[in-house]
């Protein structure tokens, strides 16, 4: 699987979680803009981050620290970060 | 989907980006249990709170539970009591550790030189014959002198049932002092006699409060949406109470299902290890609750709830811009 297909891959399995765990709707995997700022334009603050986070974690088995919350604004920038972690894991 | 953007126009859209990261982690710090009033209606001493621990005398431990603090990411810190203003050495070492806001009744004037940039609330319950009625003396003139002119520094003013078709004698005097002020409800805990809101009385408060906001826009921090909040109890058809409060304290918190709610927060007793409840006392009927923090939190803490129309979002953005305006995030 090539790098690319990974990380999109990746950004749909974080889409649904999103939608899921925040409840949101007229929206799918598929149409949601993995470009979308999450802060400033869906209105996520960091206890709704901090609701995905744990869900990711449990998901992907590694660990997101608070700290790193305002770096992760949108799907593709999460999808970038637990590719990293996992990369790091495996190391 | 609706998104920040397809509701606000590009002003508003702006004012929604500076306050969205400000990421406020606040905590609330009893720094003694001694004051120089004894006032009825005040939660701290109605409800035993102030027997709950002993005062950590030693300021070291002050400094060094300060450091923890910062360390467990607190950005905020609300100084209550008793008055903060009688240990003015555990406030010091709050203010040159962590952006600190001070409540305090007034009568003890914080030196400028000492803390230049500190934000001070001075607690006010009236014009002079209900603080007097309440607070024992006229706490207002004495607190107006000590504070005039001073750009840190704006009322918390508690209206009560009795101040109702009387509150811009309050406000003017405020405005001509050069202070700011900030308008929230009694709550009653005390259970004095005449002091009970009813549907009525909350009613032409808030016409009050909005008539205020109005007269005087830059002596008045306050808004709308706020008044309409703490006045009904209601936000998006959900009553406040113990179910919707957001400003318990995290290591207490066993609601299920959870909240939303104040990440980080707690507030910690004069001994630095006890915690009680919530923001007022454990003592409280949460349901008539009228807490104005507790109220902004609530709005606060449910922006994606604002996200249903541009009024929605527009009435979020003027209640966190406020809170951040009383705390000093943003200027006024």
């Amino acid at each position: 699987m090539s790098e690319e297909k990974g990380i999109e891959q990746h950004i749909l399995r974080i889409a649904q979680i999103v939608i899921d765990e925040l409840r949101l709707e007229d929206v799918t995997k598929e149409t949601f803009d993995p470009d979308l700022d999450l802060v400033d334009e869906l209105g996520i603050d960091s206890m709704d981050l901090a609701t995905v986070a744990l869900v990711l974690q449990d998901e992907y088995g590694v660990s997101i620290d608070e700290d790193d919350y305002p770096k992760l604004k949108t799907l593709r920038l999460i999808a970038e970060y637990i590719r990293t972690r996992l990369q790091e894991k495996a190391a | 989907m609706q998104t920040v953007s397809s509701l606000l126009d590009s002003a508003w859209h702006e004012r929604y980006r500076r306050i969205s990261r400000l990421n406020i982690r606040s905590s609330i710090y009893d720094v003694t249990n001694r004051c120089n009033l004894r006032c009825k209606g005040c939660f701290f001493f109605s409800s035993g709170e102030h027997e709950a621990a002993a005062d950590e005398e030693d300021i070291r431990q002050w400094e060094s539970f300060i450091d923890r603090e910062k360390a467990r990411g607190v950005n905020m810190a609300i100084l209550i009591g008793g008055e903060p203003t009688l240990f003015l050495d555990r406030v010091e070492a709050f203010y040159r550790r962590l952006p600190t806001y001070c409540a305090t009744n007034g009568l003890i004037r914080v030196s400028r030189d000492r803390f230049p940039g500190m934000l001070v609330g001075i607690s006010l319950w009236g014009d002079e014959d209900d603080e007097k009625a309440l607070r024992g003396r006229d706490v207002f003139s004495v607190s107006r002198k000590n504070y005039e002119g001073d750009d840190h520094t704006y009322y918390l003013y508690t209206i009560t049932p009795k101040q109702i078709g009387r509150t811009e004698k309050i406000i003017r005097k405020i405005a001509d002092a050069g202070l700011k002020v900030h308008m929230q409800l009694l709550t009653n805990d005390e259970q004095v006699e005449g002091f009970h809101w009813t549907p009525e009385a909350l009613r032409d408060v808030r016409a009050e409060m909005d008539a205020m906001l109005e007269s005087y826009p830059r002596t008045v921090i306050s808004c709308r949406y706020y008044h309409e909040i703490i006045c009904t109890g209601m936000m998006m058809g959900r009553p406040f109470g113990w179910n919707e409060c957001p400003s318990v304290t995290e290591t207490m918190d066993d609601r299920d299902p959870r909240p939303k709610r104040l990440i980080r927060f707690i507030r910690w007793a004069a001994d630095l290890k006890t915690t009680h409840r919530c923001c007022t006392s454990a003592t409280r009927d949460c349901s008539i609750c009228k807490d104005g923090a507790a109220h902004m939190s609530w709005v606060m803490v449910n922006k994606r709830e604002h996200m249903r129309t541009t009024g929605d979002l527009q009435n979020w953005i003027e209640v966190y811009e406020m809170f951040a305006k009383l705390y000093g995030f943003i200027p006024w």
